[in-house]
């Protein structure tokens, strides 16, 4: 067993780190918190201006193959998605870059990897998932949005909801019911579509902070070139399933955790309360610690997965048991951030707010990991079923 | 980056776990907690032409040569199925051989370790039960070529039939309490020495030794006079990581035992692992075991390389401790009844889960030592 990074891997990391690091400084005062990249115009664009700079360095096609622009090794994802983790970068696409890539690359024909896969990688074309309905959240199964295929076209009526960045995005990808007789996973199709067709309509809903990272959409005879699905018609369910195996170590956000962890560190270190430092208090420096050894356990695990990820192994069981514990630990760590601000732990980014407002922030976001893409009750399931053995209730 | 065991370590894993599953059935471990010495002499004996007690030795010295990382793979399989007697006591004391003993005192001493010829124990813990230096007041006062200890340490795991105590003590009083301690070898048959056997949860044999006017040779001096303490912290952090290993075997067999059970267990007409309530907490069972995991195997694999990793050590204690306690705990309630009876092998885990916690520091020890290392002033 070995941990160590090979000099080469030593390299990029560093590089990574370096352009990170540069691009936190013009990251705008607005961005706090990911789900700034969606709900504020300004850090929008600056997301476009991240994968840019990340595209010209061909970082957005890390691990794929060399004839779709692909550049470093799967090690290399890993070693990126940490230094933007730790400098809260967006700029990586993670519907087009993190699921769709690696989906098309497994399970498209040549054609579609030849025409959505390059706009990907050149940061050119930002994308948005199509999963849940109004009555199919966990339960995909039973969706009702139906693309009924009528010549060399599919038409698509019906309703999308809590799609992320679906008021910005150019393309989406999802699920649709091709044929609604046709018993459960086994009427579904995953389709790409372009999201100016006429017939979509975007709304979007307001967060609980006001901010608008979500949205829902609505069909309405929407018409879309029948090649553009992924897999083959009436199996999407496997394309569902293979999309949603794909990084899911959740370094990005660890790694954040651990960057909010110093700046917590900082704050206790700085600020005085009853004539003493919090720093000095022996019940918080015990619960900080505590975060600190929960966060290197996340961190590890998430480097178990990485280290099966490249050799092409099965993470499954590894991956749900890291999302839940990550994102948990994100709730952990805003409830006690907060709790040790005191007052100040409920300010918004402002002058009165300590770090920029980001401990709030994460109070209100905490469940965007939480809930999306599977809950954690859902990735118990996982867990239980598929993982130990255990019997599904009939 | 490679997160794999090697080929070697898959032998010694399953030797280890094919050997105990034979020679340490849980009515052997039973009967050891109730027996007076604590431990097999028989098995042992085996033990030895395996060459655990020499594992991590060098060559040169009978013993194998293997690596830190090794050994914790060896005892992630001893905690997986449980083995009384001094096999953690004996190797962790070999460390402080191996790292302050003189020539001299490895020529003497590690051949015999190896040929599973000593037990050893060390006897750090005094009365305030802290593994702090504050906490050492035993005394070492130099006689002519010896030195005269006296005091009562505590903890000291299987003691009572260890051939040899290394007593850490205090040769002068200094502030910060680092600066006067002192390491002996002793000849636990030499006069003075009294062994009292501390009945506790995991019947593992923890001693008070009382130390009345005993003379040990100069030579028998581990390391420098009054530079003790820095061999003390590698013991404690090279222990932390060792128990850690033993611990996740440990939690490990509780997760699959639980499992198992409630695959076979039925109520209301159906195996209780078909519930959603015992589902979820089985997961998380299962959750915590493997972010321990790792943790842990990163800090053995740090310590194996020589780099630092007080840090590392600490965050895994800290963080393994409450796991095993908490999957034992759920271990035991989802057996239901069953499970809290003495002849259930389930709680043997669980007792062992507390005295796993207070072996080389325990949760709150090491969290304190966490908050130091990120920067907490």
């Amino acid at each position: 067993m070995d941990f160590e990074l090979t000099e080469e891997e030593k390299a990029h990391r560093k590089e990574f780190f370096e352009v990170c690091k540069e691009l936190e400084g013009k990251k705008p005062a607005s961005y706090v918190g990911f789900e700034a990249t969606y709900g504020i115009d300004e850090c929008w664009e600056y997301h476009l201006y991240c994968a840019k700079e990340f595209a010209k360095r061909g970082w957005l096609a890390l691990g794929w193959p060399p004839e779709y622009g692909g550049t470093g090794t799967m090690m290399d994802q890993v070693l990126f998605a940490e230094a933007r983790g730790y400098h809260r970068i967006p700029g990586f696409d993670i519907f087009g870059v993190q699921m769709l890539a690696p989906t098309l690359l497994q399970a498209a024909g040549d054609s579609i990897k030849k025409e959505f896969l390059p706009p990907i990688a050149r940061g050119e074309v930002m994308w948005c998932e199509l999963w849940s309905e109004p009555n199919s959240g966990s339960d995909l199964a039973t969706l009702t949005t139906t693309a009924i295929k009528k010549g060399d076209e599919y038409i698509i009526n019906g309703q999308k909801t809590w799609n992320t960045g679906a008021h910005r995005a150019e393309w989406g990808f999802g699920v649709f019911k091709t044929d609604p007789a046709a018993r459960k996973h086994h009427n579904l199709t995953f389709i790409l579509l372009d999201m100016k067709t006429p017939g979509i309509t975007v709304r979007p809903i307001p967060y609980m902070d006001g901010g608008t990272p979500f949205c829902e959409v609505y069909f309405d005879d929407v018409h879309v070139p029948a090649k553009n699905i992924v897999g083959q018609e009436n199996e999407g369910w496997a394309v569902v399933n293979l999309l949603a195996g794909f990084e899911r170590s959740g370094m990005v956000e660890i790694m954040s955790m651990f960057h909010e962890l110093e700046e917590l560190v900082k704050y206790c270190n700085e600020t005085k309360r009853n004539g003493q430092l919090l720093s000095r208090n022996p019940i918080i420096r015990n619960r900080v610690a505590q975060l600190a050894c929960e966060l290197e356990a996340a961190r590890a695990i998430a480097y178990r997965i990485a280290d099966l990820q490249n050799r092409n192994e099965m993470a499954l069981m590894d991956a749900s048991a890291a999302k839940i514990f990550y994102s948990e630990l994100g709730e952990r760590f805003a409830f006690f951030a907060t709790d040790i601000a005191g007052p100040y732990g409920q300010v918004k980014t402002s002058r009165w707010a300590p770090v920029h407002g980001a401990w709030e922030k994460s109070f209100q976001e905490c469940f965007v990991t939480t809930i999306s893409m599977g809950t954690n009750e859902i990735q118990r399931n996982i867990i239980a079923w598929y993982g130990l053995g255990l019997p599904r209730m009939k | 980056m490679d997160l794999r065991f090697t080929e070697a370590q898959e032998i010694l894993r399953k030797m280890a776990r094919d050997f105990l599953a034979t020679e340490c059935p849980k009515t052997l471990v039973r009967e050891l907690e109730k027996s007076e010495k604590g431990y097999s002499p028989e098995l042992w004996k085996k033990m030895a032409e395996l060459g655990w007690m020499g594992l991590v030795i060098p060559e040169k010295y009978e013993g194998m040569g293997y690596t830190f990382q090794d050994l914790t793979v060896l005892l992630e399989e001893t905690g997986r199925n449980i083995l009384p007697g001094p096999l953690m006591a004996t190797v962790i004391s070999t460390f402080l051989i191996l790292e302050a003993g003189t020539e001299e005192q490895k020529e003497e001493f590690l051949p015999k370790i190896a040929r599973g010829e000593l037990i050893i124990s060390t006897a750090l813990l005094e009365a305030e039960g802290t593994f702090n230096a504050s906490g050492i007041a035993a005394k070492a006062t130099p006689k002519g070529n010896d030195f005269i200890i006296n005091g009562t340490k505590l903890f000291a795991e299987m003691a009572h039939v260890a051939n040899y105590i290394i007593c850490v003590t205090r040769t002068k009083d200094t502030t910060p309490p680092e600066g006067g301690i002192t390491i002996f070898l002793v000849d636990s048959k030499t006069p003075g020495i009294h062994c009292e056997v501390i009945p506790s949860i995991a019947a593992d044999k923890l001693c008070e030794v009382h130390f009345e006017n005993v003379t040990v040779p100069k030579k028998n001096m581990l390391g420098k006079m009054d530079k003790g303490w820095p061999i003390v912290e590698m013991m404690l952090r090279k222990g932390a990581i060792a128990k850690c290993a033993e611990s996740i075997g440990a939690t490990q067999t509780c997760v699959e035992m639980t499992v198992a059970y409630s695959k076979e267990r039925v109520q209301y007409d159906r195996p209780i692992g078909a519930f959603q309530a015992l589902q979820h907490i089985m997961a998380d069972m299962w959750t915590s075991m493997q972010t321990s995991r790792y943790l842990v195997y990163k800090a053995a694999w740090m310590e194996s390389e020589g780099q630092p990793c007080a840090k590392e050590a600490s965050l895994a204690k800290a963080y393994v401790n409450e796991v095993y306690k908490n999957v034992g705990k759920w271990a035991i309630r989802l057996h239901g009844a069953i499970a809290t009876s003495y002849d259930h092998d389930i709680p043997l885990y669980y007792r062992r889960s507390k005295a796993a916690d207070t072996a080389f520091g325990g949760t709150d020890f090491h969290r304190e030592r966490v908050a130091q290392e990120i920067g907490l002033i």
